[in-house]
């Protein structure tokens, strides 16, 4: 038989690629996402891009103004604190331990929620009902409240806080999975897996899971920006992240102190949660409309 | 010809609780026997709720039989590199359902969904897994580049292909289909039937098919079962049966639809 | 008389980088008390064609006709509230899925009663009114050929079976003694001896009330067996149109042979077990269609010319639009021109 590509340069697109091309028409979806990256980079590369040690305290500069201020200097780019310690280098290390252990947060709940659900999913009868009612009723108290219970038994740190946040931001991924996987067991292609001999978790890794990837990312960027908001509120109330460690919500409340000599203090933590926030939602926005339009075009 | 299985008075029995307290429903399937032949079509006709798609899935193994087997009689060796491996029913007996939007993995190519069949009963290598795949995408008439293709990506008509090359891939001696012309529209419903009288012909399959389309069963099946309330009431050549229908619900069935045909020659 | 003519419809729709012409100079009348097939494959535009009539259309939909009249009234450039009024007491849809188009938690009595328009009702106490509604509600179910009402007027839709419910919907559908009835793929997956039950009710309504019904669907023995003319619809584009038994006995469109063709029951010389004719392809979907003729690529005996799209041209009532028709000789198309030439004087 003759063997030759008829088409070799025609690009087949799979439906991952597909929600990628989907989400790069979207303008405002690329840039939340460009400044995602930033704030990816600045958690990984923080000690290379501080100019000081957060701790440096610099007496002869003491609540220096940010640069473009008349009293600013640039060798303090975004002025000084109370301490005399660099600003931009104390926010750069807030970010990282902010959105790192956000980021760490999700990571763990998405692996833990989806094998929960999974099984919750694939288990009939009283066992998965049980599962199921148990985390639905959890999944009704808002997750702060669930993590300042927690931190009161546990007590304070950030150790404490994001273990708090990780066991309650786990129910929404069980139950996400657990009713799509639900859904999947029904359809026609899983008879047919069965059919071929796949057992149950080889249907469930090679054939349910590459559909639920989209889900999960979707669900994943809800849950990160739940989680950065429960982190820094949980530090601002000094139930999180205690010093020496250093996070935006507690930089936030040690400067509300000098809020009036020194209003960049609070301002500068405060638009850093903010576009973290921004950019996750925009990003997760535009993945749930590309997720929704792909098969459009 | 060669006998190539024989049904032994399987049984099902097929429960449904309705509610919390509810009673429980059963469906009993069975008794059934027949034979089939080496290249012989058999359609199974009957009316909704007749145990027909319940028939089809206890023949491929979907469902677990209560009584009865299911015999294969191996012929000569088809294919050295897959009868290498013991073989199981499932895969000398292979199931196609009705087209729909479920019966293909949205999430994956095509190149992994047929792979997937062949790991999971073959123990070819890469490069022999490939082959096969393509060569099989070939005899149904697509192009061996559908292997990077996902599902979206294909009409129905080809989407019917797919499943017809997942069954073939593991040289099944058996096809059973659910209905695989209901959802198809009148000109690829043709491309479909003359693609299984060509595969029929080639590779002397056995051929199970589901339909209500009596036009289609009667001009490409050997053998008519008529099923009702979970029992053959009737079986026999489909000339001979549709020249003659026993049967009240075989009557009922094949009138209504030469009637129809009546009435479009009347009309000439 | 027509009671419903399409002239020239395009529908364009806006798929986010381009504007594609999802329908092609359309054409259909439905005379009174006439059934009208429409026929088409999944993709064809069949069900757009409905929405259109219906006037359901989203935003990125834009309708270009000629005139869409319903009884002479111009559907078209009427007030949205008079559109709604012939749309509720007038014209009839029966949608394809039945037990989607039921409310799951209402049963089938209530949803009955609730579609029965109050103009129906004579005057009375409120309790009176309902007493009405629910004789109305029986006698309707009676007329479609369910004896038994008490067991399915207090059922909910998903415990009576799919062509009960397909039944239900047409019972719905009358409800408001339409003019018109649209019936979108009602026998679609259905056994011959329920299919048949629902022609015969069709047919039935049609002779008793004279009951204009446009059928849609793509099962050609449904159609041949009830209807009286057929429109044939490729891709958007009617490709042939006329009384169902001139285009049964000499189908002039090359689509229109492979449709008929690809039924074997309609083959009484064709031995069992011989392939059946079929045109090659599929139907394109809307990003990628042709020029011109859109069977074209699929067309058995195309040639150049068929890169324009062809006109209309009718052979008395039996119109059809390819260049290259068969059963007719190079001479006679010619003359058929001409005579489309005359009538299309008032285009």
């Amino acid at each position: 038989m003759q063997r030759f590509n008829l088409y070799q340069e025609e690009y087949h697109p799979s439906p991952l690629v597909n929600i990628w091309l989907e989400f790069r028409r979207s303008h405002i979806a690329l840039s939340g996402f460009v400044l995602l990256v930033l704030f990816l980079i600045i958690t990984v590369f923080a000690p290379l891009l501080a100019p000081y040690s957060p701790e440096l305290q610099n007496t002869n500069a003491i609540l220096l103004p940010p640069s473009w201020e008349p009293n600013g200097t640039i060798a303090h780019l975004l002025g000084t604190d109370g301490l005399g310690r660099d600003v931009f280098s104390r926010l750069l290390y807030a970010c990282r331990t902010t959105f790192g252990s956000s980021l760490v947060i999700v990571a763990i709940s998405v692996f833990i929620g989806v094998g929960v659900g999974a099984l919750a999913g694939v288990l009939s009868g009283l066992r998965s009902s049980i599962v199921n009612h148990l985390f639905d009723s959890i999944m009704s108290i808002p997750t702060l409240l669930i993590a300042i219970v927690m931190v009161a038994i546990l007590g304070t740190g950030l150790f404490n806080a994001m273990m708090a946040i990780t066991l309650a931001l786990i129910p929404q991924f069980v139950h996400q999975t657990r009713t799509y996987v639900r859904n999947e067991l029904q359809k026609d292609y899983v008879l047919l897996d069965r059919l071929d001999g796949a057992s149950s978790r080889r249907i469930f890794i090679f054939s349910i899971l590459p559909g639920m990837v989209e889900l999960i990312v979707v669900q994943a960027t809800i849950a990160l920006s739940v989680a950065i908001i429960d982190i820094s509120a949980l530090g601002f109330l000094s139930l999180g992240a205690q010093e020496p460690t250093i996070e935006l919500g507690a930089s936030l409340s040690l400067a509300l102190d000098v809020a009036y000599v020194a209003p960049w203090l609070i301002i500068l933590p405060g638009m850093c949660i903010f576009l973290m926030i921004l950019s996750i939602n925009v990003v997760g926005e535009g993945l749930r409309s590309a997720l929704r339009n792909r098969l459009h075009h | 010809m060669n006998k190539i299985l024989s049904v032994n008075n399987i049984e099902y029995t097929h429960t449904i609780k309705s509610g919390l307290f509810g009673s429980l429903q059963s469906f009993q399937l069975g008794p059934i026997s027949f034979d089939m032949h080496e290249g012989e079509t058999i359609a199974i006709i009957g009316n909704n709720g007749s145990g027909k798609s319940m028939l089809a899935k206890a023949l491929v193994g979907a469902v677990p039989l209560s009584s009865g087997t299911i015999d294969l009689y191996n012929s000569e060796a088809s294919d050295q590199a897959v009868q290498t491996k013991i073989r199981t029913r499932g895969q000398d007996i292979r199931l196609i359902l009705q087209h729909n939007a479920d019966a293909l993995n949205p999430s994956l190519s095509i190149g992994s969904i047929l792979t997937q069949t062949l790991s999971l009963n073959t123990d070819f290598g890469e490069a022999q897994k490939r082959e096969k795949i393509e060569e099989t995408l070939v005899k149904v008439g697509l192009l061996r580049e559908h292997y990077y293709y996902y599902r979206h990506m294909l009409s129905d008509g080809q989407q019917q292909r797919i499943a017809m090359a997942r069954a073939l891939l593991l040289d099944p001696k058996i096809i059973v289909a659910d209905e695989p012309f209901a959802a198809l529209d009148p000109s690829v419903r043709s491309q479909t039937i003359n693609l299984i009288l060509k595969l029929q012909n080639e590779l002397g399959l056995g051929f199970v098919f589901i339909s209500h389309n009596i036009g289609i069963v009667r001009h490409i099946s050997d053998r008519v079962l008529v099923i009702d309330k979970g029992k053959i009431i009737e079986q026999g050549l489909t000339s001979e049966v549709f020249l003659n229908p026993q049967q009240p619900v075989t009557q009922k069935l094949i009138q209504s639809h030469f009637s129809m045909v009546e009435k479009h020659f009347a009309r000439l | 008389m027509a009671l419903l003519e399409i002239k020239n419809l395009t529908l364009f729709i806006d798929t986010g980088n381009a504007t594609v012409k999802a329908l092609e100079k359309v054409n259909l009348v439905l005379n009174e008390g006439e059934i009208l097939a429409l026929v088409g494959e999944s993709g064809s535009g069949k069900s757009l064609i409905v929405r259109c009539i219906i006037g359901a259309i989203p935003d990125y939909w834009s309708i270009k006709a000629d005139r869409i009249t319903y009884a002479g009234q111009d559907l078209l450039n009427m007030s949205y509230e008079q559109r709604r009024q012939i749309m509720r007491r007038e014209i009839a849809v029966v949608f394809q899925e039945p037990t989607s188009s039921l409310d799951p938690s209402v049963t089938i009595g209530e949803q009955l009663e609730e579609s029965i328009p109050d103009e129906l009702i004579s005057k009375g106490w409120f309790w009176q009114k309902n007493k009405q509604r629910r004789q109305i509600a029986i006698s309707l179910i009676h007329k479609i050929g369910i004896k038994e009402h008490q067991k399915y007027l207090s059922a909910y839709p998903h415990e009576i079976p799919k062509d009960v419910s397909q039944k239900i919907m047409i019972a719905m559908a009358l409800a408001s003694e339409p003019k018109i009835l649209i019936a979108d793929d009602s026998t679609r997956g259905m056994e011959s001896t329920t299919k048949i039950q629902i022609l015969r009710l069709l047919l039935k309504l049609n002779k008793t009330k004279n009951l204009a019904i446009l059928f849609v669907s793509h099962d050609l023995l449904a159609i041949t067996s009830v209807a009286h003319s057929m429109t044939v619809l490729y891709c958007g584009q009617t490709v042939e149109s006329g009384r169902v038994k001139s285009l049964l006995k000499r189908p002039l469109h090359p689509y229109t042979k492979a449709l008929l063709d690809s039924a074997p029951s309609f083959q009484v010389s064709l031995p069992t077990k011989s392939p059946l004719v079929a045109l090659e392809g599929t139907i394109p979907t809307l990003q990628h269609l042709p020029a011109g003729c859109r069977l074209g690529p699929r067309c058995p005996n195309a040639r150049k010319e068929c890169v324009q799209v062809p006109a209309p041209r009718a052979i008395q009532d039996h119109t059809y639009s390819c260049h290259f028709p068969l059963h007719l000789p190079e001479k006679l198309s010619h003359q058929a021109q001409r005579i489309s030439k005359g009538i299309g004087g008032d285009e």
